[in-house]
């Protein structure tokens, strides 16, 4: 018999003081997924930023919102969904990582979306019933994926 | 259990930070706030000792970024040691491992900031 893969729904304030229950409850999926530690802790990560971006570019701060993560082990792929209803961002008007540029003008813009990007091996966002949907999928190595 | 504590010391003129936990949006502050009072002091030799540090988002690169100019303008020098697997991953896909001296441990980061032929 098959045992059955875990998903979990997680809907929080739109509040930084969370980001380390949604750090928390990433990693332990990640690890009951079969993903070692370190891979684990940059699952995580990438989680935080797509967390850290809704707070402050869909809700632009606001407190009182709701976040929805779903986190879900499909088998062969590890899977996060990140859904607000606040204003839509077009990830691709994120300026895109200038190294150059971060000394000469400080600029750190970009770098969140960057890591998720260099994370994992898909980030796409889209639009759905008036929400905004940033799906964040890994996949594992066949090893882990039975 | 705070999710960041930052310890810090000197060690021959140079300041010690010891990050413990991870350091994201909501606790940047506090890693900012220690780089803020080492540089309110004049102090502008700084180690950032990552043993304890699980992770860094954007926003902990972004302090650091928003800080590095002033220590280098001062002369100085903001310098990381003892990173873990996933902290020297995340430097090296931002390509910041070509902007920051990183070494293997606390001392070697101390005494890279000895004058040259000072000895050991």
């Amino acid at each position: 018999m098959r045992a059955r893969k875990p998903s979990l729904t997680l809907l929080i304030p739109s509040q930084t003081s969370f980001l380390g229950l949604v750090r928390e409850v990433t990693k332990k999926m990640a690890e009951s997924a079969g993903f070692a530690d370190g891979t684990a802790d940059r699952l995580a990560l990438a989680v935080d930023e797509a967390t850290t971006n809704v707070i402050e570019h869909a809700y632009h701060g606001a407190g009182d919102c709701e976040i929805e993560l779903r986190i879900e082990d499909r088998g062969p792929e590890f899977r996060v969904e990140v859904v607000d209803s606040g204003s839509t961002v077009d990830p691709r008007a994120v300026p895109r990582v200038d190294l150059g540029r971060y000394v000469s003008e400080r600029r750190t813009g970009g770098l969140g979306v960057h890591l998720m990007e260099k994370i994992m091996d898909s980030v796409t966002f889209r639009r759905s019933a008036r929400r905004n949907v940033c799906s964040l999928v890994k996949r594992k190595d066949p090893a882990a994926a039975r | 259990m705070a999710e960041l504590t930052v310890e810090t010391r000197d060690v021959e003129g140079v300041t010690l930070l010891y990050p413990k936990g991870f350091i994201n949006a909501h606790t940047v502050r506090v890693f900012e706030g220690e780089i803020q009072k080492a540089l309110a002091q004049g102090q502008f030799k700084i180690v950032v000792n990552c043993a304890g540090l699980a992770y860094i988002a954007s926003a902990g690169l972004g302090a650091i970024m928003g800080a590095i100019e002033e220590i280098r303008g001062n002369g100085g020098d903001l310098r990381l040691a003892n990173l873990n697997e996933t902290v020297r991953n995340i430097f090296e896909i931002l390509g910041f491992n070509r902007l920051y001296h990183i070494y293997p441990s606390e001392l070697e980061a101390i005494t890279s900031f000895r004058p040259a032929g000072a000895g050991s």
